[in-house]
């Protein structure tokens, strides 16, 4: 029996061999786990880490990537943990707040202050103020995804139209482009998140807002009323038939198969949809970037923040310090990354080895003035039964006034849960 | 004196007898993955834990369910969850019947028909879910392409539509289990009830109705059981195709409970919205028993 007892011991201490074992290499290599979503962006940042072993052989960066739903259960689920299963984690704009002020995220101030040649300010704005809760910052800028229009210039000649500069023009633009079977504009209606990204470029314009600088939802204006009836007239009129469910996706396919002429989305699909062996296939070449109509885009971005439980917080620094160099920022934007760094944008180089000169300065000017759709407690949530009401209204199970004001009062609510 | 059992062990090492010995690995993985967990979730839907609040951990006992119970989005999920549920069951019950009953009468290459008939059921819905995503877009989807070429266009995923396509995929998927059980159950039945009515010259139609579904009544029951339950933790065409759009209109109870917990991470909302679920489906299960037996008794 006591020799049984000592076996089922030591099955247990090899077994907890084995979890501790992970993190120290055989090699005595630091490995640092990192946590992704599955999008080009984070292949690229794949590519990068050999160049950082170079220079950290002691460092093993180990890669896992995963669908955006995905990310967020893990995230939450090692927060809770002990022990964080992640020693480097990605957050989206709208956890930023929630997981900050839960403290389940590192500030960084002091390893920014203390770092060598190291220019935060040089990051976008509005991208700083994200990673900025309750004035720390919890997290660097790793990509954005800010709105912008992306047209077919040869259409938009052929049919002597400029690029809208104001919602009036967008709506007209859109309405000149459909015919038979081709429609002016993909719209991506889609409960959730998705509707509010593209709508509230449609609120920007009208002169609305969602939150005010404290926080305060604004939603329930005349401005808000207008920008959502213009939206459904143009979905109506100008949008293909049975879209209230499309997202990101369909969108992109219509743009790039020619069924619809421009599309209110993220900047980075420009340089995908020109890409010769890409999905446009023969019409890439054709597509240009714009800013939105009145210049105020809807912002997200993605950033690389540490989590106060992992034990190996100094080498996360040195890469997460090392990924967002102003150096390797040049070359990651170089090999197609979505640029967060004036420096970057404003950089010949980048201009020549990337995609030209006149797509870095308008999406230099996209981020300057961007806001992101929802800031503070619950923002994922406040996102979330903001979209919502306003699918409803898309889809006519409400109307524009019901919506806008269920939208607000639920939203208010949600701020105070 | 130390009493020594068969195996010459000395029994007060082992505390439990020989029987409860030989359950115990069963019981304490029971333990660790159910009851458990159903009581922690029913703990925590005593509590107002929110997983980015971790601060805010009280007991508020049942503040969750009164919050629930006036809040009109849980009632609508509710009624689409209900809706669909009677739906997809009473599609699946009938085409079922009349699958199953034609397959009775086959003579050859019945086990072919029936492996080629059952096969959707072992596709994992969340496959399945994707699938008709992709068949039903109004881009790629080859039913709509089909039907614009006949000059029908319908939007399948619109405000009063969405809900039933979703039924009808479950429909598709489970049907076939619906077959199964009932295949079984016809072919288990007695042969005299039906050559005395034939012998009667009673109608098909007579017989189907007065002989083969009052015997097929406890198959029914059971079946349809199954399947409601099952249908009732739809989640995986919701998550898949629609993520409860347009509206609120597909939202269902599962997919509600996971957007509470691990969407805006509230965690004690979820598990009281979970066990108002566990309740009904209790209920429904109860009654349903209860209402077996009362048949089987007045037999």
């Amino acid at each position: 029996m006591i020799k049984k007892l000592f076996y089922f011991v030591l099955m247990l201490v090899l077994l907890a061999g084995c979890s501790t074992a992970k993190t120290q290499g055989t090699d005595g290599k630091v490995v640092l786990k990192l946590l992704m979503e599955q999008v080009p962006d984070s292949d690229i940042v794949k590519k990068m880490t050999k160049d950082f072993n170079k220079e950290n052989p002691n460092i093993k960066i180990d890669i896992e990537m995963l669908s955006y739903d995905q990310i967020r259960d893990k995230l939450v689920s090692s927060f809770l943990a002990p022990k964080s299963s992640y020693d480097i984690i990605v957050v989206d704009n709208p956890w930023m707040y929630d997981f900050a002020s839960a403290g389940y995220l590192e500030p960084l101030d002091k390893r920014i202050k203390n770092a060598k040649n190291y220019d935060f300010e040089d990051f976008s704005a509005p991208l700083r103020k994200i990673a900025t809760v309750k004035g720390k910052v919890y997290g660097i800028p790793f990509y954005n995804y800010a709105t912008g229009v992306i047209y077919r210039k040869d259409e938009f000649e052929q049919n002597n139209i400029a690029v809208p500069k104001t919602l009036d023009e967008l709506q007209a633009a859109a309405k000149k482009l459909t015919k038979d079977n081709h429609y002016g504009i993909a719209s991506q209606p889609q409960k959730g998140y998705k509707i509010l990204e593209e709508w509230s470029n449609w609120l920007f314009a009208a002169g609305g807002e969602i939150q005010d600088n404290q926080g305060n939802i604004k939603l329930d204006s005349p401005e808000a009323r207008e920008a959502l009836s213009k939206y459904i007239e143009t979905y109506k009129s100008s949008a293909p038939p049975n879209s209230s469910n499309w997202a990101f996706d369909e969108a992109m396919r219509s743009v790039s198969s020619g069924q619809s002429a421009m599309t209110l989305n993220y900047n980075w699909m420009l340089p995908t949809l020109n890409n010769k062996t890409g999905p446009a296939g023969d019409l890439a070449g054709k597509f240009d970037l714009a800013e939105v109509p009145g210049g105020k885009a809807a912002l997200g971005a993605w950033y690389w923040s540490i989590p106060a439980k992992t034990t190996h917080k100094d080498e996360v620094w040195k890469f997460i310090n090392w990924i967002t160099s102003s150096k390797q920022e040049v070359n990651r934007v170089i090999l197609g990354g979505a640029p967060v760094r004036n420096s970057a944008m404003d950089n010949p180089k980048v201009w020549e080895k990337g995609y030209g000169e006149s797509y870095y300065k308008t999406l230099k000017n996209i981020l300057e003035d961007a806001e992101p759709l929802a800031e503070g407690p619950n923002a994922e949530e406040t996102i979330q039964v903001i979209g919502t009401e306003l699918n409803a209204a898309v889809n006519g199970q409400k109307s524009v006034d019901q919506a806008i004001k269920d939208a607000a009062a639920k939203a208010k609510e949600t701020l105070k849960k | 004196m130390i009493k020594k059992n068969d195996l010459g062990r000395r029994r007060s090492f082992f505390l439990f007898s020989y029987k409860w010995r030989m359950v115990m690995p069963l019981l304490i993985l029971m333990f660790v993955i159910l009851a458990y967990p159903l009581a922690y979730s029913l703990w925590i839907s005593f509590k107002n834990f929110s997983i980015v609040n971790p601060n805010q951990d009280h007991f508020v006992f049942l503040d969750q369910y009164k919050k629930i119970f006036v809040d009109s989005l849980y009632w609508t999920v509710f009624r689409n969850t209900i809706i669909f549920v009677i739906v997809a069951v009473s599609f699946e019950l009938f085409f079922g019947m009349l699958i199953a009953l034609s397959l009775k009468r086959q003579i050859r290459m019945t086990d072919v028909t029936r492996s080629i008939i059952l096969a959707p059921m072992f596709i994992t819905p969340i496959a399945v879910g994707l699938m008709f995503k992709f068949l039903l877009s109004q881009q790629l989807g080859f039913i709509p392409a089909l039907l614009q070429s006949l000059g029908i266009s319908i939007n399948f995923f619109g405000t009063h539509t969405a809900l039933i396509t979703l039924a009808f995929i479950d429909v598709w998927q489970w049907t076939p289990f619906m077959v199964l059980m009932l295949l079984a159950g016809l072919e288990s039945l007695p042969e005299e009830p039906f050559e005395a009515a034939y012998v009667d010259g009673a109608s098909k139609w007579k017989t189907f109705w007065n002989i083969t579904l009052p015997l097929m009544q406890p198959i029914i029951i059971v079946a349809v059981l199954i399947r409601a339950l099952d249908g009732l933790k739809v989640f995986e065409y919701v998550y898949a195709i629609t993520r409860g759009g347009p509206g609120n209109a597909t939202e269902t109870l599962q997919y509600h409970i996971y957007k509470l917990g691990f969407g805006y991470y509230r965690l004690s909302e979820a598990s009281a919205v979970a066990w108002t679920v566990v309740i009904i489906i209790m209920i429904v299960i109860i009654a349903m028993l209860r209402g077996q037996m009362k048949g089987e008794k007045a037999r």
